[in-house]
């Protein structure tokens, strides 16, 4: 009996010993040791801080993690001729706006079916952690879970606290009326190139995403309406069009042929006094080799409009490719898990990345070294998933919009034609993805 | 006929890999994608059917405004372009053909090669910087002149221009290199006689050169015009086709379609029509232009 007692005590030992600390990454990984992973990245902090703790991860585990970069224009085009052409690209980047075209076309798998497997589920992955907008927005597609989200974005508002201070304004504007109305006339003198504001406007996603959608949803307009038909006619779309337009006095000229980095440049050199940016750019304006206005730079929350603070949402999350072999997907899924772990949020956003799980924020320390950390937080409390539709007709809907957007700008159509003009096209789209036939869902 | 049966079979190893290769480069996918104009066929929709639509897409270019645009717009550049190349190619080749200075001739013939051996995504970046509002070299240029700085790259009209000089940097010297080539099949004797007789360089052109010249013309008209149809990679790093529709040439929209869209259905078409336009230009310019020197 007593022998009894002793091994069973000693197996509740084991057991107990297995469940405490058992599942470390280095024993998941090792049975994909000296497995090679590939993976597509941009160019940009985020992904520069991953690749800065990647050495971590490989000697923990013994995978490879071979990276390819490329231009964010480019980074669609690459992975889908990969998808078409068999290729060997193992951890898909999906932007918010493909997770619909990747998911329905089959090329992601469902997490779930690692997340729910022991061997390879840590058990502090904690879903609950992430920020649900970020979760919801960039990794769901249908409720289902394709990615964990891994460089997180939200538009702010980044401005030049001496020029506004000179300017006779002790805060940042707090809506887009302003904007317009007061910081607008009193911070630009186009005479010796000074604009109080660039909105990044150039062809491509840029256009559609930073500009065109960026002035309809806080104006109480959308893309579509409820079933799925143009809602760029409605008075809330036209008013929010018409905004940028009027705004336009009051940025540089050329701004149709602003990208992302003319835009900080231009906050950077102090020509413009604010511009609303993805809050990933702060490294860049922060980093003295690129940026004069450090000692003056500031961060707020998206002014808001008529409809309320809804600033831009982007972002992108990490997949498994479906095409990978069984041992591919598994270390894929290991890396994606590592890389987005709640363990690594420090050592992420202080290497420069934009981490998605809400309890490193909580942090003082952070709070307080980060200006941007705040704004983007408020930012991620409430907004809208479909801030761009995720559906898969969205790559070929945004160029419709990102060329009429811009001839919008530039005056050679006027909003009311270019506005029908996109909806029209885009109905034709939606018509012949079948929308419009009552049995596919009308899922954005 | 024996002999030639036999050597008919010699020349087939010979041909063969010549064809072989052809076939597998240059016929297969022309005629794969004359196939894909005919369907509706996306790749970022693997689960849609590849479906037969006969001349639908064909029928929707029809009544596409923004690919007629597109079309216009690269005619126009066409037509902007070549009299500028053509006309200061004939003069830097005039210049070259004139007797003395041989070191110098042949410097200068060997620069001419040097914007021709430039890649057009150099030749893009290149604009790109020099037409730059706020450090560009051209903007320094007519600063220096009193002309206050032009927002080049951000203007539909100025883009569309800025593109136009880089085009005529790049290719005038390969127009200057053709005529010359033209003007040195010109029998020494004709020219000199004709020297005699007239001191006036334009009658000389006109009577005694020109026709060497048109073989060069025709050929030159051909291959820019080829080129301008297919000129993709010196927009897409100088302008990306803007602002706005600016600088969308008929092969950025295409590569548009294809590329960003994924429409290949839709792009084939574009192609083959490109394709088309093409032929007929070339077979035009051989028939208005073209002469055999007798």
């Amino acid at each position: 009996m007593r022998k009894l007692l002793l091994a069973s005590a000693a197996l509740a030992a084991i057991t107990a010993g297995r469940e405490a600390g058992a599942w470390t990454l280095e024993e998941a990984a090792a049975p994909y040791s000296g497995t090679t992973i590939n993976a597509l990245f941009l160019d940009r902090p985020g992904y520069r801080a991953a690749m800065a703790l990647l050495p971590e991860f490989e000697e923990a585990t013994g995978i490879n993690v071979e990276i390819e970069i490329l231009p964010y224009e480019n980074s669609r085009e690459y992975q889908v001729l990969e998808f078409t052409g068999g290729g060997d690209l193992d951890v898909v980047l999906i932007d918010l706006v493909w997770i619909g075209e990747f998911a329905d076309a089959g090329w992601v798998v469902p997490l779930e079916q690692f997340y729910e497997d022991e061997a390879l589920a840590d058990p502090e992955l904690n879903l609950e952690g992430f920020f649900p907008l970020l979760l919801d927005a960039f990794g769901t597609w249908d409720g289902v879970i394709y990615g964990f989200p891994f460089d997180n974005y939200s538009g702010v508002l980044f401005y030049n606290r001496c020029m506004l201070e000179e300017a006779g304004f002790d805060a940042p504007p707090a809506t887009w009326d302003e904007v317009l109305n007061t910081y607008g006339p009193a911070l630009t003198d186009a005479a010796s190139d000074r604009y109080a504001f660039a909105l990044q406007s150039m062809r491509g996603e840029t256009q559609s995403a930073d500009s065109f959608m960026r002035m309809l949803w806080p104006f109480g307009g959308s893309l579509l309406d409820e079933n799925f038909r143009s809602n760029l006619l409605s008075p809330e779309s036209q008013a929010g069009l018409q905004f940028r337009q009027d705004l336009m006095a009051y940025m540089p000229p050329g701004i149709v042929s602003y990208d992302h980095a003319e835009a900080v440049n231009a906050l950077a050199q102090g020509q413009v006094a604010m511009i609303t940016e993805w809050s990933s750019f702060y490294g860049t304006l922060v980093d003295p080799s690129a940026s004069t206005i450090i000692d003056c730079l500031a961060v707020a929350p998206e002014p808001s409009g008529p409809a309320g603070r809804l600033p831009a949402l982007g972002g992108f999350s990490l997949g498994v490719n479906s095409q990978s072999s069984e041992e591919e997907q598994a270390a894929a899924y290991l890396f994606i898990q590592w890389a987005t772990s709640e363990a690594i949020a420090r050592d992420y956003v202080e290497a420069g990345g934009v981490s998605g799980r809400m309890a490193i924020y909580q942090e003082q320390d952070i709070r307080d070294k980060y200006a941007y950390v705040d704004p983007m937080v408020e930012s991620w409390q409430a907004g809208v998933p479909e801030f761009r539709p995720r559906f898969p007709e969205w790559p070929a809907i945004s160029e419709i919009v990102s060329e009429f957007g811009t001839r919008m700008m530039l005056g050679e159509v006027s909003i009311e034609e270019g506005a029908r003009e996109i909806g029209t096209r885009m109905e034709a789209i939606l018509e012949q993805a079948g929308y419009y036939g009552g049995d596919k869902p009308l899922l954005q | 006929m024996s002999a030639g049966r036999g050597q008919g079979r010699l020349a087939l190893p010979f041909l063969a890999p010549a064809v072989v290769v052809l076939l597998a480069i240059g016929i297969v996918p022309l005629g794969y994608a004359f196939y894909n104009s005919f369907t509706r066929f996306n790749l970022a929709r693997p689960n849609d059917p590849q479906l037969f639509i006969w001349f639908d897409n064909y029928l929707t270019l029809l009544g596409d405004s923004s690919f007629h645009d597109a079309l216009l717009r690269t005619l126009l550049f066409l037509v902007m372009v070549l009299p500028f190349q053509l006309a200061l190619g004939l003069g830097i080749a005039l210049m070259l053909h004139r007797p003395g200075l041989r070191l110098l001739r042949t410097l200068t013939r060997l620069s001419l090669v040097i914007p021709m051996a430039t890649t057009y995504v150099v030749v893009g970046l290149i604009g790109r910087l020099m037409f730059n509002t706020e450090f560009g070299v051209v903007n320094d240029l007519i600063g220096a002149l009193g002309i206050r700085p032009v927002e080049w790259l951000g203007d539909p009209v100025f883009a569309f221009i800025a593109l136009g000089v880089m085009d005529v940097w790049q290719w005038t010297p390969f127009c200057a290199l053709v005529f010359v080539a033209g003007l040195t099949m010109v029998p020494y004797e004709i020219e000199e006689a004709a020297r005699l007789e007239t001191k006036r360089w334009w009658r000389i052109l006109a009577h005694v050169q020109l026709p060497y010249l048109l073989p060069g013309l025709t050929a030159l008209l051909i291959l820019r015009t080829a080129d301008v149809l297919k000129m993709f990679d010196a927009i897409q790093t100088m302008t990306r086709g803007g602002p706005g529709t600016a600088t969308e040439l008929i092969s950025v929209y295409i590569q548009r379609h294809g590329f960003k869209i994924l429409d290949q259905g839709m792009a084939s078409a574009q192609a083959i029509v490109l394709l088309i336009l093409t032929i007929v230009l070339a077979r035009l310019y051989i028939r208005l232009v073209y002469r055999e020197v007798a």
